[in-house]
């Protein structure tokens, strides 16, 4: 990384700030399952459930800090082993997304012509494509729907802006000296591709992915909301916002603590992107 | 302008803190006080839409309640459940030993205006053999057919095979007499069923395929317009045999979700309310202001889990029996804060053929179910996971996961399958497809026929669109209820039905849970309004008690 843009980075506070949540919330999904006091799914039916039905609160019981959902699971639990779907989802997508945009924008970028041409008339189809409708769709139509499918589902239908700007930048650099000179001095195709070209265009995918996993993020908890994330008893944000919503005055901690999570992830993305941005990209 | 972005973002945050306003605990209005009379607006709602508005057609229970509203049947039900003359003028005569019925009609009753007749005309006999036609005809498909088979010559005419009924008997204009080829008891609850509503020739003929759009009968009330999904409007029938106090206009609001029917409910823009989310149900439970007019009350249904008897592991008795001792019913109502009743057999306790201590009911005990296991050769558990199939929504994932949870502790790895309610109604009515599921059943006429004949008689079972999803057969519990049906002696029919009880709880193709409950709520001025135990939201005896006033102390708190 150039070194310019890291000295950047570092002066932007909103940047730093957003880098902090970014690693806590990493962290939490990475380490959450060995921290998580219970089993997520194991129902403590007489302990967090009271007489009428209403999950228990926070603080109530020793042992179970957030309190129960509405079967009387551990909370905090379930909010742990959320969070590591939330990010294996959102971070996956994004994984497939960036190596599909950077593939088809570098080399369409490139050689241009008929090529450049096709793809770029894909991501015109695939952005006319209503997003949250074909993956609920196509989450339906498949007989029993896995996580994996929905990490290729999103990733496969999130790579076109991606495309479109290393595409841009890839022109851009195409027609630099240094190209010319590395191909008369015989470089092949792939190393000067591999060489020349992916590091400059590097930047904004870094940029552009950072705020891909944000969007991934509520994208998931959306889809989870709609019952076609994680399948029951498994819990992810977004499930467990859905979960929460029938009993919103009875017990608001039901849906404010994965919703506070899911904001705080998509907050700390978002500034750590602008942030990034702003540091790869002082013209702007 | 950053100045007023922070302002906004301060608000935010402070109407986040500060949360929303206190909502008001008590009805907002209440009644004048007065006699009671006619005029006003009924507002009402349903959590779906309609799609049609004819009788022969619709099959669950809000067509049957909008049926309710336009047509009258000759039979009917009161208040306890027992059956009554309704467009009859009294209980039909039985004779030749329980397969001939005589039926005399009420003099004067007439149809609602209808094209070539703006006012009515009066129905006759010929109104009932026609409509009876029309339901068993074989163009139209009604679900309602099997309930009228035992009618001589229904059978074939429903077949195509000849063009008339012999066991409807038009004898003058007032006087009908139906034969059927063998006794049955649940005869007179089908002539009280929607199905059996009489139409006038007529309009049929008139509306052809729209005559679900354009209903005529000769019920409380006249049709007056639909927007569809959104609103179907009513007003009073002045012409009414049986006319009493009524609202002289009805409102019935299309796909009104819970939650928003509760505020709107509580803001008095509804008059009446009869299925809430948790929440709205707990507060209705716990307000004081609301209770006179709250009423919460077992429904005549049954839920459970429905294991495919013909396909592994629910094949063997031992697996399905294991299931039954599994599930830990009392987590279950708890979890659902008591608005489920725990049940342990077919028939639920309000409905007529309910048996009383039986001796094998379904209940938790897991020393039993682990032993029943292991008789089936699994006594470390099931070595396969098995699919549990539910319908949609939040409800029936907590229920998922709660039997997901039980069947856990006694060695079944359960996996959970949503699907969308029609799916759901596809796929575990098509033979061999689904091994197990949840699902219910609500009863069509208060008797315990209603609850053994559709599910566990083996002509219940279809390759497609099965009523038996269990898809269970057995020679012994199918004689049984063919003689039960026949039975004319109260207490031997009863008998019968326990027999039949215990042989079900024994093989359990399903495992019973539990019995729902409902609650319904009404405004102060909404009079005469009481909970039928047959027909939900049944608003026939309601009147307004206009107009009314608005509560303005602290308990009913708008100011």
């Amino acid at each position: 990384m150039d070194p310019r843009a890291w000295r950047r980075f570092k002066k932007n506070k909103g940047a730093v700030f957003g880098a902090v949540l970014v690693v806590v919330v990493c962290l939490l999904g990475l380490l959450g399952p060995f921290v998580a006091p219970h089993d997520p799914n194991e129902q403590y039916r007489d302990t967090l459930l009271h007489e009428d039905g209403i999950p228990v609160g926070s603080g109530e019981v020793d042992g179970f800090p957030l309190g129960g959902d509405t079967v009387g699971r551990d909370q905090l639990s379930r909010l742990l082993w959320g969070g590591r779907v939330s990010m294996q989802v959102a971070i996956s997508a994004t994984a497939i997304a960036v190596f599909l945009g950077l593939l088809i924008g570098v080399t369409s970028g490139y050689f241009g012509g008929a090529f450049d041409m096709a793809a770029m008339r894909g991501v015109d189809v695939v952005l006319s494509i209503p997003f949250l409708l074909l993956a609920i769709t196509v989450q339906r139509v498949i007989r029993n729907p896995e996580l994996w499918t929905l990490y290729l589902l999103l990733g496969f239908l999130s790579w076109t802006a991606l495309a479109r700007v290393t595409r841009a930048k890839t022109m851009q650099v195409r027609r630099l000296e240094y190209i010319q000179a590395a191909q008369a001095l015989g470089m092949s195709t792939a190393r000067i591709l591999w060489r020349h070209v992916l590091p400059n265009v590097l930047g904004p995918a870094i940029v552009i992915g950072t705020t891909l996993v944000a969007q991934m993020i509520l994208v998931e908890s959306a889809m989870s909301y709609l019952g076609l994330g994680v399948q029951p008893p498994d819990a992810s944000w977004g499930s467990m916002l859905k979960e929460g919503q029938e009993m919103l005055r009875a017990s608001p901690g039901l849906m404010l603590f994965p919703s506070a999570l899911i904001v705080t992830t998509v907050f700390g993305f978002n500034l750590m992107g602008e942030g990034l941005r702003d540091a790869f990209d002082p013209k702007d | 302008m950053p100045s007023t972005r922070r302002i906004e973002v301060l608000a935010a945050l402070a109407l986040l803190l500060v949360g929303c306003p206190e909502e008001p605990q008590g009805p907002r209005y209440r009644g004048a006080g007065g006699e009671p009379q006619t005029g006003g607006t009924f507002v009402f709602h349903h959590e779906s839409n309609l799609d049609s508005l004819d009788p022969h057609l619709g099959y669950n229970e809000l067509a049957t309640m909008a049926s309710r509203l336009i047509y009258d049947g000759l039979l009917d039900y009161d208040h306890d459940a027992e059956l009554v003359p309704s467009l009859a003028e009294a209980m039909p005569t039985i004779s030749d030993g329980g397969r001939r019925f005589r039926f005399r009609l009420r003099q004067g009753v007439r149809f609602h205006p209808m094209p070539g007749y703006p006012q009515g005309r009066e129905l006759t006999t010929a109104d009932v053999r026609y409509s009876l036609m029309r339901l068993m005809s074989p163009g139209i498909a009604s679900p309602g057919f099997p309930f009228f088979r035992t009618i001589e010559g229904a059978d074939a005419y429903h077949a195509g095979e000849r063009d008339d009924v012999p066991g409807i008997r038009v004898i003058d204009r007032y006087t009908i007499e139906f034969q059927l080829i063998e006794p049955d008891q649940t005869f007179l609850n089908a002539m009280a069923m929607t199905f059996s509503y009489p139409l006038p020739h007529e309009a049929v003929e008139h509306f052809g395929d729209e005559f679900g759009r354009n209903p005529v009968g000769t019920g409380p009330n006249v049709f007056v317009r639909w927007e569809r999904g959104v609103q179907v409007e009513f007003r009073r029938f002045a012409g009414y045999w049986n006319a009493g106090p009524s609202p002289s206009r009805l409102i019935f609001l299309e796909n009104l979700q819970r939650g928003v029917a509760a505020m709107r409910f509580r803001n008095g823009d509804l008059d009446a309310i009869h299925r809430q989310n948790t929440q709205d149900f707990l507060f209705f439970r716990q307000a004081d202001a609301w209770h006179p007019t709250t009423e919460e009350f077992p429904l005549p249904s049954t839920w459970g889990i429905i294991m495919n008897t013909e396909i592994a592991p629910f094949d063997d008795v031992h697996v399905r029996r294991a299931v039954a001792y599994g599930i830990d019913r009392e987590a279950w109502v708890r979890a659902r804060s008591s608005r489920i009743n725990a049940a342990g057999q077919l028939v639920p306790p309000n409905v007529w053929g309910y048996a009383e201590d039986l001796e094998n009911e379904h209940h938790m005990d897991l020393a039993r179910a682990r032993e029943e296991l292991a008789l089936a050769g699994y006594p470390d558990g099931l070595p396969e996971e098995i699919e549990l199939l539910t319908g949609d929504g939040d409800v029936s994932r907590i229920y998922g996961e709660l039997f997901q949870s039980d069947m856990a502790r006694i060695g079944i790895r359960v996996r959970l399958k949503q699907l969308a309610f029609a799916t759901f109604l596809q796929q575990s009515g098509t033979r061999r497809m689904v091994q197990a599921h949840l699902s219910g059943w609500n009863m069509d006429f208060p008797d315990a026929a209603s609850f053994f004949d559709p599910l566990f008689h083996s002509r219940a079972i279809a390759d497609e669109s099965s009523q038996n999803r269990a898809f269970y057969s057995n020679p012994e519990l199918d004689a049984l209820l063919d003689r039960a049906r026949a039975e004319t002696d109260r207490a031997a029919r009863l008998q019968m039905y326990r027999e039949a009880a215990t042989i079900l709880n024994d093989d359990a193709p399903w495992a019973f849970v539990f019995n729902p409950m409902l609650m319904e709520v009404w405004q102060p001025y909404v009079k005469g309004y009481r909970p039928h135990p047959v027909w939900s939201e049944d608003y026939r005896q309601v009147w307004l008690d206009l107009p009314r006033q608005r509560i303005t102390d602290r308990l009913g708190g708008a100011e």
